[in-house]
């Protein structure tokens, strides 16, 4: 029926069913990908619905402003005690660490910087527990449990993460800026500190307040070295100092509604602030990039 | 500074490494940045304030060697009484009796139960995070249209952030028994009859077990598998695709014959960072594992890993024998994840190096 011009044309234009079924493998394909993204958030979603649902109910006004041994219990401690703690790693952690990222990036030479960075890589694969143990171990039985003892703990989880960061975002500063500042007979120290440095100190910023997270939301290490405790503690690192990790993990083990309730409520505010660091952290890396 | 020129970079990085020649003093020669400026008699404030940065790098090695003597020294008075073999075969863990002379006797730490917990829960973690991880990955870089994918990938790394000790806080009180009466009952009744280590008693299950354990890690790493996909996925040279594209590939066949292949060692290498963390996970662990001794007849029931052991048994440890036990179960995990970050540095440096043609 059909001339041979128009069968040719109708090989060209209509699909083989070999290319048919390619285009539906890739079709399929499509879908099972969406549908691992979507499996992939389905777990925050379902957590942040279930932690809010569980915590409701016991987030009361006073259950930010008293203490776990108060007529209307609260978790006040639990929270200045979490922020002096993290407060106190970064201040030790962030330092130490920047400057060890400030002399990877501009001083040290290759050799250093391989060994560097690989120190650096097995220090951050350390999990929290060994460090709690190794505070444990060493600095419990001369300091007792302590605030210091969980700050030093901390403060091994955090040191890599800052010279991490440090050394990554020092790493995008343009070498021409450096080269300007030298040409103009500019030491090299200041050359690091004033043009480096200074170029990239929102992102070692950055990485500062993402190691505050970090030290916030770590449980075991603290278990092991400042304890918990119902008193309320203002700067005395010398002693046990609560948390809120400790609190919630204290309390998920206890008998009765009202404390594992609590125990919920406690999660909240911690992951409240844990994701709001980020968002904001991450949020104005994303738009400083775009820019 | 008047008469100084870099006249060449021999590396990017090595700012004082800079060759400098000195055009007032041409019998100088070429020297090094770092050693022209050091002015004689005193430290320079350069000198100085490199040594200040060095100090910083200086006691991250500082801390990383006091980690290993530590766990080392601590862990030494073990091997006086029982060999790191018993150690690593035995599922006995026994703080023993004291005899009459005050003695501790039949003391055998054997932590065989704890290994096998911490490989088969970071097994079954990556068994289901990593197939998702990498195809969650594929989605957000090749068939997420930018206005979806920007914000999926924001909330994947959302999950990061939240705190372990949350994990385990929602896991224990939900998601454990959600995950008890669905996959774990459907595994137990589809495959418990022919394999004995995946059965179950449908009745009564267990409160908590491995399987559970195991899955909550897999959405723990979950974040780091698609950072990490997504970071090697991306970094695949438009050009191959395009080459691939222009011979009439469909986008999957690109994908599994193209990416796939060119990304494999970062991939991998993804995987097994996030196994590292599997491993050192502790705290969620805990909550939903059920901490029982031995080595459990079934994925199905409690069994404990070696981080969940430290964590409950540490403050019952007296004595340097318990402690040494402690601090043995401490290497182990250091030593594991230790190689796991070696292996990963070496693998993603081959990566750079042949930019995924390896």
């Amino acid at each position: 029926m059909s001339t041979p011009v128009a069968s040719i044309a109708k090989l060209l234009t209509q699909p083989t069913s070999g290319e048919r079924a390619r285009q539906r493998i890739n079709g399929g394909m499509r879908v099972i990908v969406g549908v691992a993204a979507f499996l992939a958030i389905l777990p925050l979603i379902a957590l942040i619905f279930f932690v809010i649902l569980k915590a409701a109910p016991y987030l009361v006004p006073t259950f930010f402003f008293n203490n776990p041994l108060d007529k209307e219990p609260g978790v006040l401690n639990a929270i200045v005690g979490s922020l002096q703690l993290s407060g106190l790693t970064v201040l030790i952690s962030g330092p130490i660490g920047i400057a060890g990222g400030v002399y990877l990036s501009e001083f040290a030479s290759p050799r250093v910087v391989a060994i560097g960075e690989t120190v650096i890589d097995v220090m951050l694969g350390v999990p929290s527990i060994v460090a709690g143990v190794f505070a444990y171990l060493i600095l419990v039985p001369v300091l007792g449990f302590s605030g210091w003892a969980a700050v030093a703990a901390l403060s091994i989880l955090t040191l890599p993460i800052m010279m991490r960061s440090t050394q990554e975002v020092l790493r995008l500063v343009p070498q021409a800026i450096r080269e300007a500042s030298l040409a103009l007979g500019v030491p090299v120290w200041k050359t690091a500190l004033f043009v480096s440095v200074r170029t990239a100190l929102p992102g070692i910023l950055t990485g500062v307040i993402l190691a505050f997270s970090r030290a916030l939301g770590e449980t075991a290490p603290l278990l092991m070295t400042a304890r918990g405790t119902n008193a309320e503690n203002w700067l005395d690192f010398s002693t046990t100092m609560n948390a809120m990790p400790i609190v919630i993990y204290q309390y998920s083990n206890a008998a009765g509604d009202l404390l594992i309730g609590q125990a919920w409520a406690t999660a909240l505010i911690l992951m409240v602030i844990a994701l709001t660091i980020n968002v904001l952290v991450r949020g104005r890396t994303v738009n400083s990039r775009t820019a | 500074m008047e008469g100084w020129a870099i006249v060449a970079r021999p590396s990017s990085y090595l700012l004082n490494k800079s060759v400098i020649f000195d055009t007032d003093r041409p019998e100088k020669g070429v020297g090094m940045a770092g050693m022209e400026l050091r002015q004689a008699g005193g430290m320079s404030a350069d000198t100085l304030f490199r040594r200040i940065t060095g100090t910083g790098l200086l006691i991250l090695f500082v801390v990383l060697t006091g980690l290993v003597v530590a766990f080392v020294g601590y862990s030494n008075p073990l091997w006086t009484i029982q060999s790191p073999i018993d150690f690593l075969t035995s599922s006995t863990w026994s703080t023993g009796t004291i005899d009459e002379s005050g003695q501790i006797v039949d003391a055998l730490y054997g932590a065989s139960g704890a290994l096998f917990g911490t490989v088969a829960t970071s097994l079954i973690a990556v068994l289901f995070a990593a197939p998702i991880g990498i195809l969650a990955a594929i989605f957000l870089v090749e068939f997420a249209p930018p206005r979806l994918a920007a914000p999926l990938t924001f909330i994947v790394e959302l999950i990061a952030a939240i705190p372990s000790v949350v994990f385990g806080l929602w896991a224990a009180g939900d998601l454990s028994n959600r995950l008890r009466d669905s996959i774990e009952w459907w595994i137990a009744s589809s495959f418990g009859r022919f394999l004995p280590f995946l059965s179950e008693d449908p009745e009564s299950p267990a409160a908590d077990s491995v399987f559970r354990a195991g899955f909550l890690l897999a959405i723990m790493i979950l974040p780091m598998v698609v950072a990490v996909s997504r970071e090697f996925i991306r970094s695949v040279p438009i050009s191959l695709r395009e080459g691939y594209i222009g011979m009439g590939a469909t986008k999957w066949e690109v994908i599994r014959d193209v990416i796939l292949p060119t990304a494999r060692i970062g991939l991998i290498g993804g995987v097994l960072l996030a196994l590292g963390r599997a491993i050192g996970e502790t705290i969620a662990v805990t909550m939903v594992i059920g901490n029982a001794e031995g080595v459990p007849s079934s994925l199905f029931q409690p069994g404990q890993t070696v981080a969940s052991k430290i964590a409950s048994n540490i403050g019952e440890a007296s004595g340097e024998i318990a402690i040494g036990a402690m601090a043995a179960l401490g290497l182990s995990l250091f030593l594991l994840t230790t190689v796991i970050s070696l292996v990963v540095r070496v693998l993603v440096r081959r990566f750079a190096v042949t930019g995924g043609r390896a």
